[in-house]
């Protein structure tokens, strides 16, 4: 299949080296033209616009990072809407508004293109085992077009209902993720206040009722004081506005997240945002990065 | 001094007659034409936008909904920038961002206009007594100036600092109501499910520590089950918002105010959001069980 890819950023190169090696004809677009030097040098085509992008595409695929850098790539000038076809696809499996993927979804439809959001969970290392869970929005019938590219990036790839819908569950995902990282984090702090050894704590719970994927990964970092990204805690300080200020804008309560956004707004104060959010451990221990 | 007022709803229609008993030579303007008509009728002249009020006028308030109306009225077609001559002073009492204040005054002070940030305290009851708290922000001079009229309308007008300062304080005044309002909730909540009388409660309490005028004011109107607003739960939904909002801009950590704010959530998401602030404690019972 001849398809685009915009974002070659940790998650992005990965994904685009799997399509690759699958065969797809794939050209890229990036803002800054020496990012794309690794995957050129790989046989993928450099293009200038991401309207040249989508004029020889069937499928363009993006991973970016907010909601205004996805609405420029398609929208902004020399977009992707200039070039793509009718009957082509854009599926974006960056983090972004549900909102912002319900609105492109609709502009993209008044001229016949297809539309998914795509959104990812399973990290870098998920990226680069090509296991990663893939949460869809959109057409049922879209999806199945993409469904064999998709299948190169990840282990699952679950429809979750229409347009945005795949936003939303990518947003349940974070707020769960979280929230248990700032669970870890409170009980890492606990048993180092009792002169517990965290990694012994981590290793016997594993085994038991509270075992978690979190507590596996973060509450390992932890005990390691390994707080070097992984994802920058700015990426989930991001999130968590956007979703407060939906659960705002629909009128639901979500006490625990809201005291998370505050422990994130405190670790950017103490200057972590830049490290991973295993470093929610350290807004509890207070004592400064 | 010739006088404006742009927004005339609930709060704005009874400070703008307050101004108008107080003397003022007085010309208002509304986005409805009809809510103009009680100003008119009191002796206000009309004007037919925010730039024809600010053409006529040495001082013009404004008193709308959020930082997009206060932005259109003072920098949008026909605003307020649009009529006015060098050196007029646009006081606005509407509560919003700090951030978006500062961005309006300086925006407005690039043509020639000395912005104030005036926000108030005190609720339609305030308004229409004239006992208003009116907390500034913005130029020195200019607040000698407008402090005359603020009397018409306010107990207090205290200059906190400079531009937005006056929505911070505002701010402040959010976070205390909206989490006294939730604690008195709470604590009734409390005395009910433990089968004490609220009352009682109430009337030990307010002759010890945790006397505040929230624990006899809201406090009365729960254990009268009056929900009418007073101040509804929504606008205190969206005023806790802008906390939020500059929490998460400035790395502040505030849980207590996100607690509230979630409450509020609730509040608007199970329909009481047109009801007053004191409804929570019905959200309590509801999420309690009786």
């Amino acid at each position: 299949m001849r398809v685009g890819f915009v974002g070659m950023g940790v998650m992005g190169l990965p994904m685009a080296r799997h399509l690759l090696a699958a065969g797809h004809d794939l050209a890229v677009w990036a803002r800054r033209p020496a990012s794309a030097d690794a995957i050129v040098a790989e046989g993928a085509h450099l293009c200038v616009t991401p309207a040249e992008l989508a004029a020889r595409s069937e499928v363009v695929i993006s991973v970016v990072t907010a909601s205004r850098d996805v609405e420029e790539l398609a929208l902004g000038p020399d977009g992707l809407i200039e070039g793509l076809a009718s009957g082509a696809v854009h599926v974006d499996m960056s983090t972004i508004a549900p909102a912002t993927a319900r609105m492109l979804a609709t502009r993209y439809a008044e001229r016949g293109i297809g539309w998914l959001d795509a959104p990812v969970s399973g990290g870098e290392a998920g990226a680069r085992e090509a296991t990663l869970a893939i949460m869809v929005g959109g057409a049922e019938e879209t999806l199945a077009q993409v469904r064999p590219l998709l299948a190169c990036l990840g282990r699952t790839v679950v429809h979750i209902g229409p347009a945005g819908a795949g936003q939303v569950a990518k947003a349940c995902n974070q707020m769960i993720m979280v929230n248990v990282i700032q669970a870890c984090a409170e009980a890492m702090r606990l048993a180092g206040a009792h002169g517990v050894e965290l990694h012994r704590v981590r290793e016997a719970l594993m085994g038991g009722s509270a075992a978690s994927r979190v507590l596996d990964v973060m509450g390992g970092r932890m005990a390691r004081r390994d707080f070097a990204a992984g994802i920058q805690s700015r990426l989930h300080h991001k999130d968590f506005a956007i979703l407060l200020e939906e659960a705002r804008q629909l009128g639901v309560p979500l006490p625990v997240a809201a005291q998370t956004w505050q422990q994130l707004n405190a670790l950017m104060a103490l200057g972590g945002s830049l490290d991973d959010t295993a470093s929610l451990l350290r807004v509890l221990e207070a004592q400064g990065l | 001094m010739k006088v404006g007022f742009i927004g005339l709803g609930i709060m704005g229609r009874p400070m703008a007659l307050n101004l108008l008993k107080g003397g003022s030579d007085l010309t208002v303007w509304a986005r409805r034409p009809e809510s103009m008509t009680p100003l008119l009728e009191a002796g206000a002249r009309g004007a037919g936008s925010a730039a024809e009020v600010a053409a006529a006028c040495d001082v013009v308030f404004s008193m709308v909904a959020d930082a997009a109306d206060v932005e259109q009225v003072a920098l949008g077609a026909a605003g307020v920038v649009e009529g006015a001559r060098t050196g007029l002073i646009f006081v606005d009492m509407s509560t919003i961002a700090p951030a978006a204040a500062q961005d309006i005054a300086a925006r407005l002070a690039d043509k020639g206009v000395t912005m104030l940030d005036a926000p108030v305290s005190g609720g339609e009851v305030g308004a229409i007594s004239g006992a208003l708290t009116i907390m500034v922000g913005g130029d020195e001079a200019a607040f000698a100036r407008v402090q005359p009229l603020l009397a018409c309308m306010g107990k207090t007008a205290t200059l906190i600092g400079g531009p937005g300062a006056g929505q911070v304080a505002k701010a402040c005044n959010q976070i205390l109501t909206g989490i006294g309002v939730m604690a008195v909730a709470e604590a009734f909540n409390f005395a009910r499910k433990s089968g004490v009388d609220a009352a009682k409660v109430r009337e030990a309490l307010l002759g010890g520590f945790a006397y505040s005028r929230i624990l006899e004011n809201h406090g009365q109107r729960m254990l009268d089950r009056n929900f009418k607003p007073g101040f509804k739960a929504w606008m205190h939904q969206k005023d806790m918002n802008i906390v939020m909002q500059e929490a998460h801009r400035l790395g502040l950590m505030l849980p207590g105010s996100a607690a509230t704010a979630q409450l509020f959530n609730a509040m608007v998401g199970s329909g009481m959001g047109e009801e007053d602030s004191v409804a929570a404690l019905k959200l309590l019972e509801n999420m309690s069980g009786a």
